[in-house]
Parts: structure tokens; C-alpha cells; sequence
């Protein structure tokens, strides 16, 4: 027989021998398998989910919004500007009321093209682009997967009736349906040969393409240095771009692909270790093999195809239930950021992660096998070195004449057992207390979202209605009964002087602001007297902005604020491109700046009496609506997938309790043996196992909190913080959860392994 | 090409060359520069439109034969450089409107990106223009931006050759370029893309100008004697030049004058408008104005006294005294250089045919004898209030055989049909705006005693970054010379204009 | 009455053409403070029939019974606690437990659940009795063989248990240690002893001597 089919034969012959080792090296290396997956669809699916879609919607390098202009000026203005490729304009229109399928909404927007069918930066999905003609229309596809829309499909916008469906498209400038606003395109030429063609015809939105994307910072100076006489301008760059769509996101990308890669790390650290054990324990049989003369290398050979045959299948088995689990979700996610999912793209790195799922376990086969082969025989067929594990441990001294006590009992020993190989006991401990932070880190997560969507106050607003009134009607609105306190709430859009491309949210309140919104501060204080402000973090972090220093506001008419810094918030208004600076400041050089009354409703004030008191004013008043009202598709999305992520992570928890407790079962074989010779049952060994899952479990769960609430905690927060006050550190309900999930694992462990244990004959154990 | 090279070009062509090296040395790789400036070596272009001009093949000579058949070369009458509208410009005066540039056009000239860098550009084109060889240089007209007296004084150093010392006030730079400046509609080298930290420290260093060291002749432009081109100085405007309040940001609510309408014209001045100016200027003063420091070389001058300066400093020969600046000059024995002064003494940017001029003008034409004629002015004469007549005067004068002017910051040659033989309509680009060229003359005498003018576009070039820098800024300039087009096409640079002989009637 | 009463044990092992019969019919039978050697070569089902009666193992035909409690036909739960009260093991290789001290190893029973009371009292006297007082501390890599195997039939003896087993006791030991803990197998009062050996110098100490080989258990000629 030649070799290769002898060390397959050897393997086989292993296989067959161990048959229920190798179907728990298995299911751990299928959890791994599907720990990778996991990682892959989300990390990889949604990490590349912005460039996809760019790439597939052509996605402009700049977009600029502004006001209704004459098309003919913004085009003449876009010429002058250097490195410009080609340009796009069209309208879009706000609060237009759509309806299909029994479906109506009346804040759509509406993307009024200019030339239809060019590059336009968005994707056709399926169905065609619009053209000169037709009462065609695309809708986003957020939308049509919400209403569940067809092509074909008669879809109603007020102002031009009923008009047809025809493709599907994916814009990745914006959020999608429903975290965004719904959106579909029309086109300028097809409603002019139905109504007529304009007078005037007006864009508001230039979508930019530069022959070099990296100059454009030049061109967005000469943009802005040509911008005047344009109000109401935002600039969004793809970075931009990108930083708001995963901010909408919120947190959510970045967290999954951290917590993925965490999980990747627990895994990868797994399979090395149950391969590099199960050498361990086939030291001896090593030895034996060596004494008979079989090299090296057909060893090492022989034990890397066991590993891989397990593997094979295992890894198969773990990828595929991982990637299914979490693709639904994940490309539930990706609709709504208007990306693209990655269908055949994921197949190259899910077809990596199954490679490394086979090659990890088959390599940390071989590696230590090769090394163990290469000790002197003698050493090996003295088997595990468990004998002198132990020495290093001083002598006690005891008390001659004294009664003998053994301290703790089975327990103790359990314990004591499983220590005897440090290096094991720390890799386990490590890799359960990392399991433990993370799954606290979910748990915290999760509750942090259910507050999410119960209390706006989380979030900062305090205000609960605005109403269109003029700032002197203040008084009279705080006259109302069941208003706590109201005050003009101003608003404009502003730009920082020094870096074109970032607008502001600049809100302004005469007197205390913090009535009426307090966002939570991250650092310094609240704002105090006329020339300070309070900024967002995600403004802040963009410019580098902390407390004491000077904030240029440069409005749109080009004048400028010049305020101090006096604290730093967390807002989730403008992806936290939001300053707060008092009424006086603003009112100097913008007296016409737009405004609403505020209106904070007294505990338990009944809405609908001051809605009609607002009304009989003669205001619009308008319900607050959070951005975590616009999220709760997401915070189910993301629930999802976190469940998804906790039961694999839970898996991994209870592999490696299952791995710690049968090796130390395996390896103390004569000993438990004995002890059952004497007397001891299953409820024996369950106590011995027991002492060695404490073992394991205790620190693992000390380690589990404090890395939770000390690194994954902050650290997550601090990620999220432009997005939202996130506290992340796990309550004791969490960490009772997590304690008590440990237990359980531990105990399901424990048990599952004696019963095993106890199953197989006595004298096996005392024959070794 | 002449191959009469004198060792001062010589000089300045390798002191060129050493410095084209020197700037290759520290710039980016890639074909470098022509030393000598000039356009038929090496040109400055953006082949791939995106935003950087790279340095390209030189654009031989095209024949225009609109006017008459091509001819062989038989002599060369004479040689001079026309170099105009250099605008040398005291950034830090305080009697600037900068704010007014975005508004658009006709305001575009209030304010430039590269205004700190005139007097550096200016150098560079001296330098291009010696290497040329030319035995005259027409600068022609607006050779000042702001009317100031310091501008004058530090144009004069560098065409006379001596220490340039740039800007003014003890800062010598304090403007609204400034990193401390938030307005974001001035573009701040320190902050803004692309960044250039520690420009105008660098462009108001001191620096040793070379001099022309070549007879020049002045042309009095719009910028020489009025306030932004467009106001004669006035109490208000003096005060504003030597006093301590500056006008940096438009002040809110302003708003175009009630029946100006916007509008975009050939030349960056705009039509006559000097009470829209004056205008702006109270409203402004009105509003927010910064403190800046005095400098009372900022001093705005009188039209008479521009003139005798320009007078005093150049070497025309003049046949008109006074507060004129009309004469004529001859260039070799053959060429003519007639100079019209159409310069608005009551104020506004556009030429203005005086009275008298026609008749001196009509009395020129007839001495000319067999010399042939080119007429230079700075605004074009179909642009100007009755230049008309003037035209229609060249029209029957078998001799002229060009017209030569700026003004419009751009190059432009257009053939002029005449029963005379017709002549050729010459514009030249601006040293401030894109493309920031000067323009070299040939005229040679062609078989059958025609003749032809060889021309093409000279380059500034510089032994430091600066000349780069400014022109790298003109050119991103979404309000400047490169969306307006003012390098012209192929035909309106490097070419042979070619003129049939004169046929007297 | 017997402490230990075999009958007809049956035992094979293998299956199809490596079928081997190790014991075919065995019948044993031992009383109160009775020490019955069992010798044999090396293969001849001696550790075998060791295991059937401490019911470490079952028998494919036969019964056994230890002090009046059936084994054969017991359930996997009940053997353990019948072994715990009534059977005392002593292997070659001690399997001692090396996180443990002397004193702990002997110990270990006592702490089964199950274990009869009082059993650290009896731990303290067998250790003072077998003469580990002065190593009782000591973990077993620090002790000598015949501490090791002393310390071990301390273990075995430690929940009283009426009917002991040793399995080559002395074949890890020197002559003399091995000769102490033959003495120490031979002076225990009321245990049934039964010792599997396959040296005739070691079952010599035995009140009887019987011989395994055929899968027949015989008198040996030799006697006290």
C-alpha cells in the first residue's frame, strides 16, 4: 500500500476508533464553520455593501442640493468648475403623496430627471429606465419590497395621477424605504410631453461626476466660491455619503462586522486548540507507531487527513447554516441602505471562510502532530505528561496526628484536574470570558434598543410638537393648557468656513436650550451666554472640534458666526451635524431666520386638546418624529441578526465547556476509572466535572464583565456616539443573564459529558 | 526663427533653463517647461480635463491665409513682445471690493485667487519676453490693478530691474486670503484646496527683479487710473487707500442696485459702470469693515500723473504731449507702432474715443508712407464708445496691418476684410487671469512685398514655485480665464497672419 | 457464609473467527478473612475474572454474588453503590491521583456520594495503621512504590468494605516492599481477600492457591 493511502487508511482506522471524538471535533469546528460564514455575510455583505452600490449606480463624486434655480444657471455654474466628467441635475421633490397596492404615503420624495436615462447614480435593478415618454416611473426598491410592487404595477402621485411602473432602482445617495423616505423617479421630458413643458422648469440637485476623484476638495472650493446666490446648499461627497448611510445605519455595520471578527477570533483560537488537544491525547499511540518505524511525516500526514475528514463535512454543514441564518436579515438591512445584496460575491469569500474551517482543524492537526512525532519515543509512549503536570506543586504540609480532610470535596478536584494543564485552562478561559463579554455586549445592545424605541427622551428631545407659528405667538402658545413651556425653536442650515462640504444643523432657543433639547453631553458643558455653542459629536469629530475651541459658522448667505465651544453633544439630528447656540447669536445676522414654536407637553397633558389649541392659532402643528421612529425596521433587523450572532456565540460557549470537560475526562481516564471502581456513579463524575466547569466558568465570567463594561462597552459606544448615547455597559440583569446562561451551559456540559463517562466500561479506564 | 541671439538672451535663457530645472528638481517628474517661455516649445495644458495642468508639446505656427495667400519668408522687418494687462496689485489695500466677486459677472475682477503673486508673474514674463530677443515691448495698459502709487512704484522696479518688495503695510500681507478669514468665497492657500501653506508669506518676500533691460512702450489702460477699473478716485475712495478700514465681507443684505442685471461680457471689467461701483462702495461702508493697517504708499494717483510716470519711465516717442498717452513709435525701419490713449478719464472700464483722436489718428495714417502700421491700444477698438470711426478709419488705409490691444484677457486674432487688404484684429491674454501669456511679433516681408506677422504666446517662467502656483490657481478658477475661455483656440495663438501687399489707390 | 460466591461464570471475548473463550464455567467461593490467590500466565483471563467479581465487568453466563448482594443482572446504577460499600480494589499501577496528597487519595471514597459516615475517622486509623503517618502529605510522585501501593489499599480499605480485590499488587514493587504489602493483604481481620497474580512467590502467602488456565479455575498442588 503505497503511503498517502496507508496514512488514509490510519485516518480512517482513527475515525472509526473515536467515533464520538470525531463527531464533537465536528460540531465545533461546524460552530466555527458557521461563526465564519456569519462573519463573511455581514462583515463582508455589508463592509462592501456602500462600494457595491456605488459601483452599480455610478454614484457621483459629489452631489450638491440647493434651491430651486433655473436649470440653465446651475448648468452654466457646474461648466466653469475644473476636473468635471459630467453632470446631472434634476428636482426633487418633497411630501409628494403616492399610492399602489393599497398603500399610501404622503411624505414621498420624488427625483424629477432631467435627461432620464443616463448615468443618474442609481442602479436598474430589473425593469428599464425611464425615457422621453410614457407616464413611466421607478421606484426605489426599499419601497417596492415594502408594497410589495410588480412591474407594471399602477402607482399614483399626486399632481400627475396614475402612472406605471417600470423598473426597480437602488440609489445609494440616500437611505432606502423604510428607514428613509420613500423615493421614486420620474422624468422631466415624459411629464413635460404629458402636462406641457414648463415656463421655468427648476432643479434643485446636481449630481457631479469628476474626471479625477482626487481633486475633489479643489473642485468643492471653486463649487463653493461660485455658490453664491444659491441657498439652502449641502454638499455630500461619497464620503460623505458614506459616513451618513452607516451612521443611518446606525451603529449597526460597524458593531456587526466588530462583533463578527470577535467571533471569527473565538473560533479560530477554538479549532486550533480541540486539534492541538486531540494530539495530546494520542501521544502514546504516537510513540508506538514511531517505535514501529512510521516516519514522521506519514504521521503527521495521517492525522492531518483525520482532522480533514471531519472537517469536510463539518465545515460544510457549519458555513451553510451560518450564511443562511444570516442572509435574509442582512440583505433586509442592505435593502434599506439602498445597497445592493452580494449574492454571487459572497460565494468567493464564503468558499475562504469554508477553507479556513477545513485547513485550521487539519493544520492544527498537523502542526502539533509533527511536533510530537519528532520527540524521542520514549517520552511519547510514556503518554501525556499529565504525571509531571502536576509537580511544580510544593509538598503541603500537614499536621502529623491531625485528621486527614479532602478540601472541597470531588468539586475541588474537578477543579484541581482541570488546572493541571495551565495552558489549556487559560486558552479556555480566555475564549468562554470573551464568549461572556460578547454576549453581555449583545444583551446591552439589545435593551439599549428596546429603550430606543420606547423613549424618545433617550435621544433628546424633549419637545413633543412644533407648530408653525411666528416666534412673538411664544406666549400665547405657552398659555395653553397642558403646555409646559414653549419657545421659537430656529433653524438654519449653515456651513463651516474651513472644511466646504460639511453643512450644519444650526439650532438656536432664546434662553435655555435644554428644556426643550437636551441631547446628551459627552464632554464640557452646556452652552452659557451669547457667544457659545454647543456642537454634535459627529461635527465634532469631523472637525476636530473640542470644548474651548472656536466654531466659524459660515451661513448661507455667507455671513459668519464665530462662537466658542462650550460641550460637545450627542445628537442624532444630521448625523450629529448639529450646533446649538443661543437665539441672540443667530438673530444678529440672520433676523429672518426661520423658526417654529417648540412645545414641551406637561406630564400627562392631553395631546389632542393642544393639537386643537395649536390649530385654532392658526399654526401646522407638527408631531415630533424621532429618527427612532424612522429605525424601528432597522432595531428589528438588527435583532435579528444579534440573535443570530448570540445563539452561535452561545454555541461556542458551550463547545468549549463540552471540549474542557471531556479532555479532562480523556485524559484522567485511570483516575476516574478508579473512582468508579470504588464506588463512584454518575452523580461522582458530574461532581468532578463540576468542579472543573467552575474552574473555567468563574474566571471566565469575572473576565466576561470586565472586558465587557472596561473595552467592548466603551468601545462600542464611542463608535456610536455621533449616532446616539449608547451606554453599553451591561446592567446586572444583563450580567445575571449572562451568569446564568453560563451556569446553564456549564451544567448541560457537566452532564452531558459524565453520562458519556459513565457509559463506558470501568475497566477501559483502568487498563490505561 | 532668429538666429540672432545676444548674449544677454543668451544669459536669460540659461538662467531660464537653471531655473526650469531648479522648479523641475522640486516639482513632479515629467517633461519640463521650456526655458525660454515660449509656447512654440512647450505649452501648458490639461489634455484629460481634470483640474491639473501638465506641461505639453509646443504648438507650431498655423498659417491663416484669410487674407491673403501664404508667401515665403524673405526678412525680418522686426521683432516685439506685447505684454498685457499684468495688473501688479497691492492685496492688502484697504480701497479693494473683493466681496464683490460673488456676485459674478461683470464683478469678477475684484478678486483673484493668485492676486498676491502679480508682481512675481509679471518677473516671469520679463524673463520669457528677453529670451525672446525682441527689440521692443509694448506693455499694454493695465499695468496696475487698483490706480495705487505703490503698484506703480513696485512695476516699475521690476521693469527697471531692482529689490521688488510685494504687498504693503507692516505685514505686507493682510487681506482676506488670510487662514483666519472664515469666508469660504475667498480661497485661504493655508485652508483651502489645494493647499499652499505659507503663500503669502512667500509672496510678499522681497525679491531681485532682473529687469527688462529692452526699450518698453506704455499703453494707459482702464486699471491705471481708476478704482477698480471703473471710478475715478473720489475723497471717499483716497480715504478708504491710506486709511485703516478695510471692506472684506459682503455686508448682509446686500443686494444688486435696483435695474443692474448681471451679465457676462468679453472683457472681465464689464461695460462702463462706475456709478455701480460707487454705489457698492458707500452701502459697504456702511457695514461690518475690518481694521487693517495704513500704508500711505497706497496713495491712489491722478490720470496725469500715471502718465507722466509712464512716460517718465518708458522711452516713447511721443507726438502727443499732455496728459495723453497717444503717440506713435517706429520698430526697425519698416513697422509702425501708432498707440491710441482710450483710457475713460470721467470713469468707467470701456475705451472712449476722444475728440481729436480720429483726426490725429487720420494724420497718422498718412505719414505712415511705406511703413507698415499696427495700432495698439489697450481696449478694443470695436469695443469702445466711437471706435467706430477709428475703424472705419483703418479700414481705408492700405498700411495697417493690425490692430494690437487687451483688455479682454483673452487671445483672439480676427481677420478684417477691407478693399485696402484687410488686417488682423489681435488680442492678447492677461498675465493675471489664465492663461497668463504674453504674446511675441515677428513681421516679416514676404515675396511680393507682402508680409506676414509670426506669433505666438510666451509663458512666464520663473526660477521658484511661485510663477506655478499663481498660474495652477488662475487655472482652477471657476471664475477665471479657464471657463471663459480666454486662451483661445488654436488659431488665436501660434500662427502666421499673412497680408498681401499694399496697393495704394 | 461466603463473602464471594462465583458460579459458572461464562466470559468470552472477540467475535466471529477471533471469538476466544477466557473463562468456561468458573465457580469461586470465599469466606470472612479468607485470602485466595488466583495465578495464571499472562492473557489468562485472570484481570478478567477480577473484573466480573468486583462487577467492574459482566459475565455472559453465571452469577456472583458479594455479601448476600447479586451483582449479575444489577443495574448500571446499583453496581457502583454495591461496590462502594462492599468491595475494595488494589491495582498494579496504585492509580493514585496526582493532585492529591496521600492522605486525599485515600480519602477520595469517603467523599462519594453515598459513602458511608465516619469516614475520616477510618482514613486517620488506616493511615496510622499501615504506617503513612510521617508521608501523609506527600503527593505520589514524591512517595516510594510500596508507600504508593500502601496508601492505595488504604483507599481500598477506607469505607469497610468486606471483600477485596487486588490485581497484581505487588507487580510495580521490590521484594520488599511487595513482601510488606502481602503482609499487610494477609492481616486483614473478616476481609475475604482475592489476589490475581501470575507469581507463585506472591501466592504463597494465600490460604489457597488456584490456578486459571483453560478458562478453568483448578486447585493448585501447592498449598500452605
Amino acid at each position: 500500500m503505497s503511503a498517502p493511502r496507508s496514512a488514509l487508511a490510519l485516518a480512517l482506522e482513527g475515525l472509526r476508533a473515536r467515533r464520538r471524538r470525531a463527531v464533537l471535533s465536528g460540531l465545533g469546528i461546524a460552530v466555527a464553520a458557521a461563526t465564519l460564514s456569519v462573519s463573511v455575510v455581514i462583515g463582508y455583505g455589508l463592509g462592501t455593501g456602500f462600494h457595491r452600490a456605488t459601483a452599480a449606480a455610478g454614484l457621483p463624486d459629489v452631489i450638491v442640493r440647493f434651491d430651486p434655480q433655473a436649470a440653465p444657471r446651475v448648468a452654466a455654474r457646474i461648466a466653469a468648475l475644473p476636473d468635471v466628467a459630467r453632470y446631472a441635475l434634476r428636482l426633487e421633490v418633497t411630501n409628494v403623496g403616492i399610492g399602489a397596492r393599497g398603500h399610501q404615503r404622503g411624505d414621498a420624495v420624488a427625483e424629477v430627471l432631467d435627461a432620464p436615462g443616463t448615468h443618474q447614480g442609481y442602479a436598474v435593478l430589473s425593469g428599464h429606465d425611464l425615457g422621453d415618454r410614457g407616464s413611466d416611473v421607478l421606484v426605489e426598491q426599499g419601497l417596492a419590497s415594502a408594497w410589495g410592487l410588480a412591474l407594471g404595477d399602477p402607482f399614483y402621485v399626486d399632481g400627475l395621477g396614475p402612472q406605471r411602473v417600470v423598473g426597480f432602482a437602488e440609489g445609494p445617495d440616500d437611505v432606502g424605504y423604510p428607514l428613509g423616505k420613500p423615493r421614486f423617479y420620474l422624468s422631466r421630458p415624459a411629464i413635460d410631453a404629458q402636462l406641457g413643458a414648463q415656463a421655468d422648469p427648476r432643479v434643485d440637485l446636481a449630481e457631479i461626476w469628476l474626471r479625477n476623484p482626487a481633486y475633489l476638495s479643489e473642485v468643492l472650493v471653486q463649487a463653493r466660491a461660485t455658490s453664491f446666490g444659491l441657498h439652502d446648499i449641502r454638499f455630500a461627497t461619497r464620503s460623505g455619503l458614506r459616513i451618513l448611510i452607516d451612521q443611518a445605519a446606525g451603529i449597526v455595520i460597524d458593531l456587526l462586522v466588530a462583533l463578527s471578527l470577535i467571533a471569527l477570533m473565538t473560533a479560530g483560537v477554538m479549532l486550533a486548540v480541540s486539534a492541538r488537544a486531540e494530539v495530546q491525547r494520542r501521544l502514546g499511540a504516537i510513540g508506538v507507531r514511531r517505535a514501529v518505524g512510521a516516519t514522521r511525516a506519514y504521521l503527521t500526514v495521517a492525522h492531518a487527513l483525520e482532522a480533514t475528514l471531519v472537517a469536510l463535512p463539518a465545515a460544510s454543514l457549519g458555513v451553510l447554516l451560518g450564511g443562511l441564518a444570516t442572509v435574509a436579515p442582512a440583505g433586509r438591512l442592505e435593502t434599506m441602505l439602498n445597497e445592493p445584496a452580494p449574492r454571487w460575491a459572497l460565494a468567493g469569500p464564503l468558499l475562504l471562510a469554508w477553507l479556513a474551517a477545513v485547513l485550521i482543524p487539519s493544520a492544527g492537526a498537523a502542526w502539533p502532530a509533527w511536533r510530537a512525532a519528532g520527540r524521542p519515543v520514549a517520552r511519547l509512549l510514556r503518554g501525556a505528561d499529565v504525571a509531571s503536570s502536576g509537580a511544580g506543586a510544593t509538598t503541603r504540609g500537614g499536621v502529623p496526628g491531625s485528621s486527614p480532610r479532602l478540601r472541597g470535596g470531588l468539586v475541588a478536584l474537578g477543579a484541581r484536574m482541570v488546572a493541571a494543564r495551565r495552558a489549556r485552562l487559560a486558552v479556555t478561559i480566555a475564549t468562554l470570558g470573551l464568549s461572556a463579554a460578547f454576549v453581555l455586549l449583545l444583551l446591552a445592545l439589545a435593551s439599549e434598543l428596546s429603550s430606543l424605541e420606547t423613549d424618545p427622551g433617550a435621544l433628546g428631545k424633549r419637545y413633543a410638537l412644533t407648530a408653525a407659528l411666528p416666534p412673538s405667538a411664544a406666549a400665547r402658545v405657552r398659555r395653553i393648557p397642558g403646555v409646559l413651556a414653549a419657545a421659537p425653536r430656529y433653524e438654519v442650515q449653515g456651513a463651516d468656513s474651513f472644511d466646504l462640504g460639511e453643512t450644519i444643523d444650526v439650532i438656536a432657543y432664546p434662553g435655555d436650550h435644554t428644556t426643550f433639547e437636551a441631547p446628551a453631553l459627552v464632554s464640557g458643558r452646556r452652552l452659557r451666554g451669547g457667544r457659545e455653542a454647543e456642537v454634535g459629536a459627529g461635527l465634532a469629530t469631523a472637525l476636530g472640534l473640542t470644548e474651548g475651541s472656536t466654531l466659524a459658522l459660515a451661513l448661507a448667505d455667507g455671513s459668519e458666526l464665530r462662537l466658542r465651544v462650550a460641550g460637545v453633544v450627542s445628537s442624532l439630528d444630521d448625523d450629529g451635524r448639529v450646533a446649538y447656540i443661543p437665539a441672540s447669536a443667530l438673530l444678529g445676522p440672520e433676523p429672518a431666520a426661520p423658526s417654529a414654536i417648540a412645545v414641551v407637553l406637561a406630564p400627562g397633558a392631553d395631546v389632542s386638546t393642544v393639537l386643537a389649541a395649536l390649530t385654532r392659532l392658526g399654526a401646522a402643528p407638527t408631531p415630533v418624529s424621532t429618527a427612532v421612529g424612522r429605525g424601528v425596521p432597522l432595531v428589528d433587523v438588527l435583532r435579528t441578526i444579534l440573535r443570530a450572532i448570540a445563539i452561535v456565540d452561545g454555541l461556542v460557549c458551550l463547545y468549549a465547556l463540552v471540549q474542557a470537560c471531556a479532555l479532562t475526562v480523556q485524559e484522567r481516564r485511570p483516575a476516574v476509572a478508579v473512582m468508579r471502581a470504588g464506588g463512584g456513579g454518575v452523580g461522582a463524575i458530574v461532581r468532578l466535572l463540576a468542579g472543573a466547569a467552575l474552574a473555567i466558568v468563574t474566571p471566565a465570567a469575572v473576565i466576561g464583565v470586565l472586558l465587557e463594561r472596561g473595552v467592548l462597552g466603551p468601545a462600542l459606544s464611542h463608535l456610536a456616539e455621533s449616532y446616539a448615547t449608547l451606554p453599553l455597559g451591561a446592567g446586572p440583569a444583563e450580567i445575571l443573564a449572562v451568569l446564568a446562561g453560563l451556569a446553564l451551559v456549564a451544567a448541560v456540559a457537566v452532564v452531558s459529558v459524565a453520562l458519556d463517562a459513565a457509559r463506558e466500561p470501568v475497566i477501559r479506564g483502568l487498563a490505561t | 526663427m532668429s538666429g540672432r541671439i545676444g548674449r544677454r538672451a543668451f544669459l536669460g535663457r540659461a538662467m531660464a533653463g537653471m531655473g526650469a530645472a531648479a522648479l523641475a528638481g522640486c516639482g513632479a517628474g515629467g517633461p519640463l517647461p521650456a526655458g525660454s517661455g515660449s509656447t512654440l516649445e512647450s505649452t501648458w495644458g490639461d489634455p484629460t480635463g481634470d483640474g491639473r495642468l501638465r506641461v505639453l508639446a509646443g504648438e507650431p505656427l498655423i498659417a491663416r491665409a484669410e487674407l491673403s495667400a501664404p508667401a515665403a519668408d524673405v526678412g525680418v522687418l522686426a521683432t516685439f513682445a506685447h505684454l498685457t494687462d499684468a495688473h501688479v496689485l497691492d492685496a492688502s489695500s484697504p480701497a479693494r471690493v473683493p466681496f464683490l466677486r460673488r456676485l459674478g459677472p461683470p464683478f469678477t475682477s475684484t478678486f483673484r485667487p493668485q492676486e498676491s503673486l502679480t508682481a512675481q508673474v509679471l518677473e516671469g514674463a520679463l524673463t520669457a519676453v528677453r529670451a525672446l530677443g525682441a527689440e521692443l515691448v509694448v506693455q499694454g495698459g493695465d499695468l496696475l490693478d487698483n490706480d495705487q502709487g505703490n503698484e506703480l512704484s513696485q512695476a516699475r522696479s521690476v521693469l527697471a530691474g531692482g529689490i521688488v518688495t510685494p504687498g504693503s503695510g507692516p505685514h505686507r500681507y493682510y487681506g482676506v486670503q488670510l487662514a483666519s478669514d472664515p469666508d469660504p468665497f475667498y480661497y485661504r492657500p493655508d485652508v483651502d484646496a489645494p493647499r499652499h501653506p505659507g503663500l503669502l508669506q512667500a509672496a510678499v518676500r522681497p525679491f531681485l527683479a532682473r529687469g527688462l533691460g529692452l526699450p518698453w512702450v506704455p499703453v494707459l489702460g482702464d486699471h491705471d487710473i481708476l478704482v477698480a477699473g471703473e471710478l475715478v478716485p473720489t475723497p471717499v475712495t483716497r480715504a478708504l487707500a491710506v486709511g485703516d478700514r478695510a471692506l472684506w465681507e459682503l455686508p448682509p443684505g446686500l443686494t444688486l442696485p435696483p435695474g443692474f442685471r448681471l451679465q457676462a461680457t468679453s472683457s472681465p471689467d464689464g461695460p462702463p459702470a462706475p456709478g455701480s461701483v460707487h454705489e457698492f462702495l458707500i452701502r459697504a461702508l456702511a457695514g461690518p469693515t475690518v481694521r487693517v493697517p495704513v500704508d500711505l504708499t497706497r496713495r491712489q494717483l491722478t490720470a496725469g500723473e500715471v502718465v507722466a510716470e509712464l512716460r517718465t519711465a518708458a522711452a516713447p516717442t511721443s507726438t502727443r504731449t499732455g496728459d495723453r498717452l497717444d503717440y506713435a513709435v517706429d520698430v526697425g525701419e519698416r513697422v509702425r507702432l501708432i498707440v491710441l490713449d482710450l483710457a475713460r478719464r470721467g470713469g468707467g472700464s470701456g475705451g472712449l474715443v476722444v475728440a481729436g483722436q480720429p483726426a490725429w489718428l487720420a494724420g497718422q495714417l498718412a505719414q505712415a508712407g511705406g511703413q507698415w502700421l499696427i495700432i495698439v491700444s489697450h481696449q478694443p477698438l470695436a469695443e469702445s464708445a466711437a471706435g467706430g470711426e477709428l475703424l472705419s478709419l483703418l479700414d481705408r488705409s492700405p498700411q495697417v496691418l493690425a490692430t494690437l490691444c487687451g483688455h479682454t484677457h483673452r487671445n483672439r486674432i480676427a481677420p478684417r476684410a477691407t478693399a485696402a487688404g484687410g488686417y488682423w484684429q489681435i488680442e492678447t491674454a492677461s498675465l493675471i487671469d489664465y492663461p497668463q501669456q504674453a504674446r511675441a511679433l515677428r513681421i516679416v516681408a514676404t515675396a511680393g512685398g507682402g508680409v506676414a506677422i509670426r506669433t505666438w504666446m510666451l509663458d512666464h517662467v520663473g526660477y521658484g514655485p511661485l510663477g506655478r502656483i499663481s498660474r495652477e490657481l488662475a487655472y482652477l478658477d471657476a471664475e477665471g480665464g479657464r471657463p471663459q475661455g480666454f486662451g483661445g483656440g488654436r488659431l488665436d495663438r501660434n500662427v502666421v497672419l499673412y497680408r498681401r501687399a499694399a496697393v495704394r489707390s | 457464609m461466603s463473602v464471594l460466591e462465583a458460579r459458572s461464570l461464562v466470559k468470552t471475548i472477540g467475535t466471529g473467527r477471533a471469538l476466544r473463550t477466557l473463562l468456561d464455567g468458573v465457580s469461586l467461593s470465599v469466606g470472612p478473612g479468607e485470602l485466595v490467590a488466583v495465578l495464571g500466565r499472562s492473557g489468562s483471563g485472570k484481570s478478567t475474572l477480577l473484573h466480573l467479581l468486583g462487577g467492574l465487568d459482566h459475565p455472559d453466563a453465571g452469577q456472583i454474588s458479594v455479601a448476600g448482594e447479586e451483582l449479575t443482572g444489577r443495574g448500571r446504577r446499583r453496581l457502583p453503590a454495591i461496590r462502594m460499600r462492599h468491595i475494595g480494589f488494589v491495582f498494579q499501577q496504585f492509580h493514585l491521583i496526582d493532585e492529591l496528597t496521600g492522605a486525599e487519595n485515600v480519602l477520595l471514597p469517603t467523599r462519594l456520594p453515598g459513602a458511608p459516615a465516619g469516614g475520616a475517622r477510618r482514613a486517620a486509623e488506616l493511615i496510622e495503621r499501615l504506617g503513612l503517618e510521617p508521608v501523609t502529605a506527600h503527593r505520589p510522585h514524591e512517595l516510594s512504590g510500596g508507600e504508593q501501593q500502601r496508601f492505595a489499599l488504604a483507599r481500598a480499605l477506607v469505607n469497610g468494605p468486606e471483600l477485596i480485590l487486588a490485581d497484581e499488587p505487588t507487580g510495580s514493587l521490590d521484594v520488599e516492599n511487595g513482601d510488606a504489602v502481602l503482609g499487610l493483604l494477609r492481616d486483614l481481620p473478616r476481609r475475604a481477600v482475592v489476589i490475581v497474580t501470575h507469581e507463585p512467590d506472591t501466592a504463597a502467602i494465600a490460604d489457597r492457591v488456584l490456578r486459571l488456565a483453560g478458562g478453568q479455575l483448578l486447585a493448585d498442588g501447592r498449598g500452605p
